[in-house]
This record gives C-alpha cells, structure tokens and sequence, in this order.
C-alpha cells in the first residue's frame, strides 16, 4: 500500500505525515479513483524509496522559502529527466521490454517506432504542462507551486532510483540484448538529434508566443545548445538568438537592489523581477556561451552573426560592452566574412543612433581607437573606413557651445541667486525648498536613465568624445605612417603580409580627414599640415631616401593627401595660414607619374577639381604652368583623363585671362611671359617652368583625337577668345568628365553615325582588286601529280570496293557449306528416322 | 593512297581495323594528316563546350552567347534537302554507247602491293578454295544443291528488299539499266573528240554520266547498284583519263554548247539563256556536272586533287547562278576547305568564294562572308607558330573579302565588333574569369586583329570612323583589363593596333602611356638567369617563370623602344611633336637612371638622343612661324615638305628600329 502512502505525502504539505501503519490509512474512493485514472503517474511511484523520499522531502521542505528560486532554476533540468521518466512508466514491461539506458542519460526501448512517436507525444504533453503550472499554479496559488516544485524534486529522486535499478537490470541483461542496444544507439543518434531539434523549436515558439510564463525554458534551450553536437549548438544557438531579439525588452533591465528585495512587493511586481532576472542571467550566460564559441574556429562564423545582430538589434540592452568589445575585436579580421558582418554591425550602429542614444558610437569608436593602436596601425581597411558612417551634428557643435556658456552663466547666475535668496529665507522653508529641488533633480535623472533621449549637453559630450577618438585615431594613422619606414618594416612584413599596401590604413584615414575636416580643432592644423605635406611629397622628405621607400605611397595616396589638405583649408575658411605651395608643386609633378590601370583616375579628377579649379586665388605663372602641362598629359593619356584634364584647363583659362596668350603664337613670348623667357618642359616647380612663353600647340593634335568628345573640346578651347572675358563658366567637373568617358561606364555604342557611315564615301569602290594577291594560276597544279593521286585513289577505292565484294561472297560460301553440315546431320537423321 | 574518301574511310573503320593499323606504321604522312584532323575536330568540340558552358551562366543572359562563334545564327539549315533531289544518270543514246565486254581481272594493273591487296589475295584464295569445295560437295550431293538452289530463291527477294529500303534516292533511277556497261580509256577518247569536233550532245551526254559514275566510285551505297550499273570503270587510267578531261574541258564544253565566251562570267548571261531550247537541253546536264563536282570535293581529300578540281570548278561558276542550292553547297565546301586546307588548296577556294561573292547577289556575298567569318573564329582558337601563318593568310584573305564590298561588309563589321565589345563590356564590370580567359584568348584577339585590319585597309576610302572608335575603346579596354606583365604580349599587340588604325586613318590615337607602362614592368625586378627562348608571336599570356628572366626585360625595353618608335615616327614632323615626346621623355630618362644593365641604357640613350633631336628640329621650326594653333590650315601644312623629303637622321633611326623589329618578328616566328 505504498502507493497510497505517497498519495497522501503529496498532497499534504509540506511537512511528513506522521508514521501511521499502513493498515490504518483509509483510503477514500476518491483517491483509488485518481489512482486508477492517473495510472501513468502510479506506476512510476510503485518503484519508489519511500526511505530517500522521506529524507528529501523534509529538506527541501526546511529550505523551500529562500531557495524557491533555486528549484525553478532546477526544475528546468528536472523536467526532462522527469519526462523520460514518466515514458519509462508507460512503457516499462516487466516481462521482456527493459529499458537500455545510453550514456547521455537516455533510455532506449526495444520496440523504436513506438518510442519515437511516443516520445512526440510526450514533449508535447510536458510542454502542456508546463503551461499549466507556470500559468495556472504560479499565478493562483504560490503554495500550489510549491507543492509542484516539491513533487518535481521527489520526481527528480524516483528518477534517480530508477537508473540506478536500471544500472543494476542492465548488468543482468542477456548479451544479446547488449548487441540489440549497440544497434539502436547507431540508429537512434539520428533520431535524438532530430528530436533535439524539434524540442528546441517548441521551446522557441512557446517563448515568443508567451514569453513571461514560458521564461524558463530559455534556460532549457541553452542547455541543449551546449550538446556535443555542432549542429545543435549551431541550431541552439541561432534559435536563442530569435528568441532573445524578439522577447528583450525597450528597456534596459536594472536588477534590484538587496534592499528592494527586501521591500514587500506586489506578486505582480515579483513576477516581473523573477521574468527580468531570469532573462538577464540567462542573456548573460548566452552571451558568454558566444565569446567562448567565437574562439572557436568550427563556431566563429555563427558565434559573430549572433553577436553582430544582437548588437544590431538591442544595443540599448544590457551587456553591450561585452557585444562591442567582440564585435570591434573582429572587425579587422581577415576572414571576409567576419570582417564585413562585423563592420556592417558597426556602421549600423553610427548611422541608427536613436536606438542607443549614440552611447555605444562612443563606446564602439573608442574600441576601434585602442585597436588601431594595439595593432599599430596594421590592420584592414574596413576597420577604419566605418568611421565615414559616423554623422556629426553640426547645429549641436557650434551654437551648442554658445548655449553651453549661457547655460553654465544661468546656472550660476541661479546659484548665485540661491546662495541669496535662501539667506533671506527662513530655514524651514529652505529645507522644503531644497527637498523639493533634489526631488525634482531626482526625478529628472530617473527620467533620464529610463529615456533615450539624452539633452543636447549629454550629446555633446558624446560628439566630442567620439570626435576625439576619431582623430587621435587618424593622427595615429599618419604619424605612423610617416615614420621613417625602416624602422617599422621588418616588423610588419611578417605579421601582415596579406595587406595590399604598406599603409593599409592610410586611404581610409584620408577619405574620413576630408570628410570631417571641418571638424578638425585648430590647435592640430598645423602638425596635420606637416603630415599631409610630408605624406605628399612621398615620402622622400624622410630621413632614408632609397628607391624603395620613395615607391611606399601610391601616386593615389599622395593625391589623396594634397585633396584633404586643400580640403582641410576650405573648410576652415582658409583661416589659417599656411602655405599650400608644396601641393601644387606635388601635384605638377605627381601629374606625370599617374597610370591609368595603377592609380585611380577618379582621385586625379578629384584633385584637379579640389586643386584648380575650385582655388580662387592663382598665380599667373601657375596657372599657365599648369595650363600646358594639363595639354601634354593629355596627349599621352587615354581619353577619360584627357578629358578631365581639358575640362580643368579650359576652366582654368575661362579664369585666368592672361593665359589665354598660350593660345596664340606671340612672336617672342610678349610681355607677360615673366622672368623666364623660355619654357621649361622638365622643370619640377611650375613656378619655374616660364609656361607664359609657350603656345598650345598640343591642341593641334587634340583636333584630331580618336573620341569625338576631346576634339570637341580642344576646338572649344581654341576658340576661347584671348579678348573678351567670357562669364561662362561651364558645370562639367573634371570627376563628371573622368566618368562620362571611363571605359568602365563605355557602351561601345558609337552614339552618332552608324548610317550616315556608309554614304559618306569618299573613294568609289575602286579598292576592290588592288589588293588582291598574285592569283594562283590553275597550271600552278601540277597536273601529273594530280593524275598520280587520282589513280592513288581510284585503286584505293576499287581496293575497297574489291575487298567488300571478296567479303560478301566469303560469307555467302562459308554460310553454304556451313548449311551443308546441317543438312548433312538433317538427312542422317531423316535417314534414321524413316528407318 | 594515304588519304580516304568519306565513306572509304567508314568501310575501313568497320572492316579493315588490322590493315589500318599496319598502314599507319608504315605511312607516317597518313599519320600526320589523321592527327591533324583529330586536333582541329578536339578544338571544335572545345568550341561547342565553350558555347555550352556559356549558355549556362545565368545572370550574363544574352550576354553570353557572345560566344563568338554563334554571331550569325544557324543558316545552314536549308541546304540538306537539296541532296535527294536526283541529280543522276542520264538517259544515253544507244548509238554513242561504246560498250565493250571483257572483264580484266582487276589485280591486272595492281603493281604496288598496299596491305589492303595484300588482304583482298588473301580472301581471294579463300573464297577460291572454299566455292572449290562448294561445287565438289553440290557436285557430290544433288539433293544439296538442290536444297541450297531453293535456299538462295527464299533468300534474294528479302535481300533485294534490303537494298531498296536503304537506297531511297536511288531506286527511281538506277535499276533501270541493270546490265553494267565497261568504261575503257578509247570509249572516253572517242567521246571527247566526238564533243570537240561535232559538239555531239549525246557524246557529251556519255561523257557526264561516265563522269558521274567517276566521281561516284566507290561511294558505298550509292555506287553498289548505281553509278557501277551504268557504267564501270575498268581502271586507273580511265579513271584519271574521265576525271581529268571533264574537270578540264567540261567548262569550256558547256560554253561550246551555249555559245558563252569564255571570259565572260556575269550571272546575267545565264539568267538571259535560261528561256532558250539549248539550255533546257543542257541544263541536266550540267546540273549533273556540277552535282558530281561537288560531289568529288566531298569525297576526296587529297590536297592536290581537290586544289585542282576546285580550281577548273572555279571556270564554271557562273552556272551556279541556276541552282540555287548546289550554290549554297558549293559556298560551303569551298569555305571549309578554305579554313582547313592550307597552301594552295586554301588560296583556290578563296578564289572561288570570292568569284562567288563578286558574281552572285549581295545575299550571297552575305553568306559568303558570315560563313568565312565563322569558318575563321572556328579556327583560330589555337596558335603555334606553324599554325600562324595560315591564320594570317585567312585573316588577310577574309580582310580582302571584305574590302569588296565595304558598305555591306561595314555593318556586319559592326555586329561583330558590337559583340566582342560585350564580352569586353562584361570583363570589365564583373571582373569574371570566365570572361577574362574569354578575352585573353586566340580567339579574341584574332577576332580584333581581323577588324583592326579591315579598318586600316579601308580607312582610307570610306568613313568608318564609328567602327573605329569603337575599336579603339575596345582595344583601351583590353589594355586597361590586363595590366600585369604577365600579359605583356597581349598589351603590346594592342599598342600595334592602335599604332597601325592611327597610321591607316591619320587619327590621333594616344597610346604612350600605355607603352610606358610596358617599360615600368622592368623596374624594381632583379635581373635574372637567361630565360629559356620564347616566341612572343605565339602567346597572349606569358608564363610565370619567365618574368624573372632577362630575356623579359629585354624584350620589355625593346618593344618600348619599338612601339614609340612607330608612335613618333608618325607625328614627327606634326608641330605640337615636342609636347607628344615631353612625357615619355621624362620617364625614359627616369628609367635611364635607375637600370643598372648597360645595354639597356644603351639603347634607351639612344631613342632619347634621337627623339631629342626631333624635337630640337620641330621646336625649331615652330618658333619661326608666325600662326597660332587656331590657325588649322597653316598648322596641316607645317612641315610637309619636310615630312615627304623625310631624310632626316631621325626618321631613319625610327625606320631602322621598325624594320629591325619586324625582321626580329619574322625571325622569331621562324624559330
């Protein structure tokens, strides 16, 4: 009558019944009748302890206040085992079906599609439950939970029991049955995984169709998603990382305090404590699980998706330090992948600010800051091009600063008056006064944390922080770079050997200084400016000059550096005052040192848009200095750069009226051709070429270039008059020129006279036999040899013709005196028979 | 007897495995030619396999069947239903046949003994030796023969019935004179005089029909019961005697008839005589001719038999203007063998394709052109140094071709050009390999250097400058889409032809950065060992190993001398020549200074010692002027007469380095 006895322990709480005879229980027909209808749960007590149980009840019993939690987290685990356990009871045939019970806790029966279907079952019916007593129980009744969580544990314990008998069963099992078992597990590995999966799904639905009552199984999901199996740990993984988008709240979760947790509550507020705290800590324990996995070659990739779109998804959430810290790790890692997911997290994060409050662009470009730094500047350029996603508020910059000032005068102007005023009032009314003044300090800051929208101080903060980094980051970059090369070449020949160039770091860097320019402080002007200057000139300013060090920066590089130092200027009003010379003279020369597959045409067009024809102060002697060398180069360059090269000379003369004299042949230079009386073709400076004397002669050769458009241009240039000063100014930039006619953009379509082509003849069709080649004569042939073949031939094909004949009769013969035999044997037996 | 017939060939492969194989050890020739064909037919079903893996790229949809081969589409449709139309024998007078009995033995006049004689004695005695044994057994046992009598009766009919299925086109004409009549060498002299004297149509009748029978010989199935029952050739010499006459003559007999001068060729005299009685009378006649022509260039294919009979056919070309069909089929065989024959054979089909263009409409010029074109893409997807000057040969060819017609021709040019162009197109946005091995290969550049010629050729008379200047981006496109040094053959070829289309059309084409950048290959590159030789002519891609070498180098700074060279020598005289000059100048300098290898420096101080002295020479001149650049006609004229005198030391040092490369360049095809 044991059972009846455990009948009873449950269902009072929670301390034991006293020992009473089993004969002297009653057992009212009620209880038989749960017995018999539960029958599921009965035979699984039939096997208990009740010793063990006893001993465990009245523990769980004395710590139940305080550990309640502790059993909801234990009850998770329990509650598989649990189930398996209420299978087992099913199923358990004494008579010839023992379980088999594998290492990982399993329990195998003989008879395998049953179990599997049956275990469908089984899940589902767990799941049910587990509604029922998170929904039901725990909202109605805390002591009903209790009373569950007890029954969980004696569950846990009968659980327990069982595999130990099951040890001991298996042990006695017959060999045969052990070689049954080997079997099943080979095939039931499939089907445990396959179950795994289908589990880790329930769960997840179960959480986004209710995620406050089915909180636990969170815990459950990464439980599983520690299994030794890759895939499911992918899977586990991966359905986490939905689970956790969809459930986290807008909010960031603050725990409560000891102190809070001591105040009395409303159930309703505890619920939602134990639902935060559980998905914190289970967040956390997440989170860690992917920083472990992501050093792990076989996991990295899905370790650095979740993160990145976590990150992406709740960078408002707690933990985000830990997200960033892994995500900006990986930014400049050299797996492809990796590198762009994390990077495309970054960006999305400096160009999505609202969901953050812009904390974690801080945060993030700070990180980035420290690795430039660890890396010394070694790193991929995408590391550092997701700073040109960063967007600085302007209006919040400049009159900010004003309004800060405004702010801090009001505010001490209050104080001021506070420090008055209070002095005259009376100290009770004071004491209110600054009571209520914290309180609404107090409020103001609460409101503050909660809301994401920081005031404009806090914004500012930020800016300049983030500002800050940037640039230490950029001047990083370029002091490194200058550095005499030697020094750092050996050490980073090895370590990054896959980098394109010397200074993978160094064309982003320049592309994000011209983009934030104006956001430059002036006190660094000056240094940048000595950077720029020394970057420009390729470095051949620095100390070691040999060959190799002069081809460290590309042609582009260097372009790039004179556009951000003109860049740099403009954008400063040109406050400063610095002498740009050393561009241009830079430019002049780097002009001849472009090539067409090396360097990029777009950063040559950008720079004589940004150099020439954008700069409003020009020295004659300049401008016609550039004016020819911008005709010569285009003579030797391919059509996109002539054309770009044309449109900044044609610009350059509309401006400059005085070099219009190139266009005409001035006997003897006229009197503005300068100091120097003749031209200098190879002069280095072109302050020093004397261009004023030379004639545009190249145009000469221009009129009769291949594409329509640049001879086009050269005679639109030509016919600019050296008298009036035309006020038109054309839009076309020298980058729109260099594109219009790059051969990428090329159609090949030849856009005008496809027809009119074949009308415009000039010679008739006279060409037709003047080219022809001497005429093989018809006697070249030599006819005897050509009869020699031919007989060649002829006998070769009677030889055939002969040969197909001499078969056929062949055959025809050999069939005759074969069918001689048979009629032979025919007859002999025709003979015998009719004898 | 190396090379077999068509279906010659069939029967060895079916019946005589051992004898071909014994055949091959002894005649290597034979050898050759059969690997030959075997590589040309691997090369065309690489050229199926390239179309096919073209059409499955997905995203490149229409793109990719910029194949090359598959410009045109498919045109050759029509021409298979003309086969069945009868073509045959001729009814003859029976007064003009010369019949004559006698059956020589046919191992008569077999005085070489081949490995298939050998064979067929073998056989031969067999079979002796076992109808030996027949006849004593029939002869032995009556009832046997009797049995084998009604045997073969049960037999014949089904047999019979075998023959006709197969021979579908036959059995309308050739059972009706079952009894062979024996062609000998006197019938065929007799008929020939009777035809040259009396202009005897049933002689000649005889004699196209015995022509016929001639050209059919051997032909498996059609000859069995056809060409043999009306007539059979008794042997070698009437063979050749038939051939050789009615290839010769057989022209100039029909012209006898017609009354058709022999220069004249104009297909309208055929279409004016269509109406009159002696062409209906002669029209099947030469229809028959023809057919068999065509049909004897289908068979054969020894060089020197095809080279001549294609060469007399060419004579009666005109005649092809009356059937439509035979036309299309004489266009075909002409441009394979065109594109596969090589020498002379070559050189007489392109005669007749080019007859044929000239002669016949402008649709068939179409034909004719497309099909060449085709012909030319299908086989210049290889190239060894053997193989090089056939390819040129049918480059130039196709280029004359072409010149004939140029406004036709013009926009078909541009179709081509408008595809190689989208190859190109999709090089260069998607950076693909599969289009840039497309680019970087035989095919490709052979396709631009067909163009590019046609251009240069014809720039003179017509106005082809949207052809050109889609070329020459096409060609700046190529440069631009390989750059390393690996590719140097293929930039050098490019600079060549921008050279040689600005030289034709007098058009300013800058090309000296791209050849600076060839000197730029050199720099920086330690000198290495002496690399093993290696024809440039023959390759688009170098291979690795041979960049480090020294020979890469040379050839780097020589080609660079070369193409400037050709580049300056242009515009040397040109007033704005100080400017052209000023930027390599400054570069080769740089490169003088930094090359350590004396015979570089060598060579480079001398180009820029001579471009100095141009340029000294022009700047000069030009100071003296009075005019301004605005002033285009005085420029045109600046220096010309200095330009046509040319003797200056300049103009023969670039004259001298052009010729010394193109001596280098036909001593290294040689090699």
């Amino acid at each position: 009558m044991g059972k009846k006895s455990q009948k009873q322990k449950i269902v009072l709480p929670p301390e034991l019944p006293p020992e009473i005879a089993e004969d002297e229980i009653e057992v009212s027909d009620e209880d038989l009748q749960f017995v018999k209808q539960n029958s599921d749960y009965a035979v699984g007590f039939s096997r208990l302890d009740t010793q063990s149980i006893t001993k465990h009840v009245t523990r769980v019993a004395d710590v139940k206040e305080d550990a309640l939690e502790a059993l909801y987290e234990k009850r998770l685990k329990k509650k598989t085992l649990q189930k398996e356990k209420e299978e087992s009871g099913v199923r358990v045939d004494p008579v010839d079906a023992l379980p088999v019970k594998t290492l990982d806790g399993k329990l195998y029966y003989r008879t395998l599609e049953k179990k599997s279907r049956l275990s469908g079952i089984g899940v589902e019916e767990t799941g049910e439950d587990d509604k029922d007593d998170g929904g039901a129980t725990g909202v109605v009744k805390l002591t009903k939970a209790e009373r569950r969580a007890k029954l969980k544990k004696q569950k846990k314990e009968t659980k327990k029991l069982g595999k130990e008998l099951d040890k001991a069963e298996e042990l006695q099992q017959t060999p045969q049955a052990a070689v049954l078992a080997e079997v099943k597990e080979d095939l039931t590995a499939e089907e445990a995984f396959e179950s795994k999966k289908q589990k880790l799904a329930e769960l997840g639905m179960a959480l986004l169709e209710d995620p406050e009552s089915n909180i636990k199984s969170l815990k459950e999901m990464l439980q599983i998603s520690k299994d030794n199996d890759h895939a499911i740990v992918k899977l586990g993984v991966l359905s986490l990382l939905a689970v956790f988008k969809d459930i986290i709240p807008g909010y960031r979760i603050r725990l409560p305090t000891e102190k809070e947790l001591e105040m009395k509550v409303s159930k309703a507020v505890k619920k939602t404590r134990f639902y935060e705290s559980t998905l914190l800590s289970t967040y956390k324990a997440y989170l860690q699980k992917l920083i472990v996995l992501e050093n792990k070659p076989s996991f990295q990739h899905v370790a650095i998706r979740c993160m990145c779109s976590l990150l992406d998804a709740v960078p408002h959430f707690n933990f985000r330090g830990s997200l960033l810290v892994a995500v900006v790790r990986n930014i400049g890692s050299s797996d492809d992948v990796v590198r762009k997911l994390c990077c495309a997290t970054i960006k999305s994060l400096f160009t999505n600010e609202g969901k953050h409050g812009g904390e974690a662009t801080v945060e993030a470009v700070r990180l980035i800051a420290g690795l430039v730094k660890a890396q010394n500047c070694q790193l991929h350029p995408d590391s550092i091009e997701v700073f040109l996603f960063l967007s600085f508020d302007d209006d919040l910059r400049r009159p900010e600063k004003t309004n800060e000032v405004n702010r801090v005068k009001s505010k001490k102007n209050r104080k001021r008056k506070n420090l008055e005023e209070p002095s005259q009032l009376p100290d009770r009314k004071k004491s209110r006064q600054e009571l209520m003044t914290k309180m609404r300090e107090e409020v103001t800051a609460d409101y503050k944390a909660v809301t994401f929208t920081p005031d404009a101080m806090e914004k500012r903060r930020m800016q300049s922080e983030t500002l800050s980094a940037v640039f230490e980051t950029y001047f990083r970059i370029l002091k490194h770079s200058v550095q005499p090369y030697a020094a750092s070449h050996e050490e980073i020949a090895s370590p990054v050997s896959g980098a394109s160039a010397a200074h993978p770091l160094l064309a982003p860097c320049l592309k994000g200084l011209g983009k934030f320019s104006h956001l430059i402080d002036l006190d660094f002007m000056g240094d940048l400016m000595n950077f720029l200057r020394k970057l420009a000139s390729g470095g051949s300013n620095l100390g070691n000059s040999s060959q190799k060090d002069f081809n460290s920066f590309t042609v582009s590089e260097r372009l790039q550096c004179c556009i951000v130092a003109f860049k740099v200027m403009r954008s400063n009003l040109d406050a400063l005052n610095v002498d740009l010379q050393d561009f241009f003279v830079q430019l002049y020369n780097l002009i001849l040192e472009y090539k067409p597959g090396r360097d990029q045409g777009g950063v040559l067009a950008e720079a004589l848009k940004m150099m020439l024809c954008d700069d409003r102060q020009h020295d004659m002697q300049k401008a016609a200095a550039f004016v020819k060398r911008l005709a010569t180069f285009s003579l030797c360059f391919g059509s996109a750069e002539s054309m770009s090269a044309l449109v900044t000379l044609r610009h350059l003369l509309q401006k400059n009226i005085k070099c219009r004299n190139l266009l005409e042949n001035d006997a003897g230079g006229g009197s503005v051709s300068g100091t120097i009386a003749k031209y200098q073709p190879y002069a280095s400076d072109p302050n020093l070429s004397g261009a004023l004397a030379s004639v545009l002669w190249e145009l000469n050769l221009l009129f009769k270039h291949y594409h329509s458009a640049v001879s086009a241009m050269a005679s639109s240039i030509s016919s600019i008059s050296t008298a009036n000063n035309q006020v038109y100014l054309s839009t076309l930039t020298p980058q729109q020129a260099f594109l219009d006619l790059s051969l990428e953009g090329e159609s090949f379509n030849p856009s005008d006279s496809l027809k009119l082509k074949s009308k415009r003849k000039r010679g008739s069709g006279s060409s037709g036999s003047a080219t022809s080649e001497p005429t093989p004569d018809t006697g070249s042939i030599d006819e005897d040899e050509v009869r020699k073949k031919l007989s060649a031939h002829f006998m070769l094909l009677r030889d055939i013709k002969e040969n197909e004949r001499l078969r056929g009769e062949l055959d025809r013969t050999t069939l005759y005196l074969r069918l001689y035999e048979k009629y032979k044997t025919q007859k002999k037996k025709g003979r015998t028979k009719s004898k | 007897m190396g090379k077999l017939g068509k279906k010659a060939r069939k029967f060895a492969k079916k019946n005589l495995q051992s004898v071909l194989k014994r055949k091959r050890k002894l005649k290597s020739t034979f050898k050759k030619r059969a690997s030959k064909k075997d590589e040309h037919d691997a090369a065309e079903d690489e050229g199926d396999a390239l179309e096919l893996s073209n059409g499955r790229n997905p995203e490149g949809g229409d793109m990719e069947d910029t194949s090359l081969d598959a410009i045109f589409g498919e045109d050759d449709g029509d021409l298979s239903g003309d086969d069945s139309e009868s073509d045959g024998y001729l009814s003859e007078d029976s007064s003009c046949t010369y019949a004559e009995n006698g059956r020589e033995d046919y191992l008569e006049d077999s005085s070489n003994g081949s490995a298939l004689k050998v064979q067929n004695r073998e056989i031969h005695l067999d079979l002796a030796k076992k109808t030996k044994k027949l006849l004593r057994l029939k002869e032995k046992d009556l009832e046997f023969a009797k049995f084998l009598e009604s045997y073969e009766n049960d037999l014949r009919p089904f047999r019979n019935k075998e023959i006709y299925s197969d021979e579908d086109e036959t059995t309308n004409e050739g059972m009706q004179s079952n009894e062979g009549k024996v062609l000998t060498i006197s019938a065929i002299q007799c008929w020939s005089r009777l035809v040259k004297e009396q202009h005897s149509l049933p002689a000649l009748t005889s004699l196209v029909n015995a022509y016929r029978a001639a050209c059919h010989y051997g032909s498996k199935s059609t000859s069995v019961s056809d060409a043999d029952s009306c007539y059979r050739i008794q042997n070698t010499e009437t063979f050749c005697q038939i051939l050789m006459f009615m290839l010769r003559e057989g022209d100039n007999m029909f012209r006898g008839q017609l009354g058709i001068s022999s220069s004249n060729c104009r297909k309208e005299t055929i279409s004016t005589l269509k109406n009159s009685p002696k062409w209906k009378a002669l029209r099947p006649l030469i229809k028959s001719y023809l057919r068999s022509c065509l049909f004897l260039l289908n068979q054969v294919t020894e060089h020197e038999i095809l080279a001549f009979s294609i060469a007399h056919l060419r004579a009666s070309v005109i005649y092809f203007a009356a059937f439509p069909p035979l036309l299309h089929r004489l266009i075909k065989i002409a441009v394979h063998l065109w594109a596969t024959g090589g020498g002379t054979l070559s050189s007489h089909s392109f005669l007749i394709i080019k007859d044929l263009a000239s002669v016949f409409s402008s649709s068939c010029f179409d034909t004719c052109l497309v099909k060449t074109y085709k012909a030319f893409i299908g086989h210049c997807q290889f190239m060894d140094s053997g193989l090089l000057k056939h390819i040129q040969y049918l480059r130039k060819s196709l280029v004359e071709l072409c010149s004939h017609d140029v406004q036709k021709s013009s926009s078909k040019a541009m179709i081509c050009i408008k595809q190689l162009a989208k190859i190109l197109q999709q090089g260069l946005r998607t950076k693909q390999k599969e289009a840039l091995t497309k680019i970087c290969s035989w095919q490709y550049t052979n396709c631009i250097d067909l163009w590019v010629m046609f251009i240069a050729e014809n720039m003179r008379d017509y106005d082809l400058q949207p052809l050109l200047y889609v070329v020459v981006q096409m060609i700046n496109g190529v440069a631009l889409l390989f750059p390393g040094p690996r590719y140097l053959p293929l930039r050098i070829k490019c600079i060549q032809w921008l050279n040689s289309l600005s030289s034709s059309s007098g058009i300013f084409i800058p090309v000296a950065s791209l050849v600076l950048d060839v000197l730029e290959y050199t720099v920086g590159k330690e000198s290495g060992k002496h690399g093993k030789a290696f024809t440039f002519s023959s390759a688009v891609k170098l291979p690795k190993y041979w960049l480090k070498s020294q020979n890469f180098q040379e050839a780097c700074v020589s080609s660079t001398i070369e193409l400037l060279s050709v580049h300056f020598s242009q515009w040397s005289y040109h007033i704005s020549f100080p400017e052209v000059a000023t930027i390599p100048l400054i570069h080769l300098r740089k490169f003088h200074e930094i090359t350590t290898i004396e015979k570089f420096r060598r060579m480079v101080k001398r180009f820029i010692d001579q471009v100095e002295q141009n340029r000294e020479f022009v700047q000069k001149k030009r100071d003296e002027v009075a005019f301004s650049p605005k002033d285009q006609q005085s420029v045109e004229l600046f220096l010309q007469l200095e330009k046509h005198n040319g003797n200056s030391p300049f103009t023969q040092y670039y004259r001298s380095i052009i010729s010394n490369a193109a001596s280098r360049n036909l001593f290294g095809m040689e090699r």
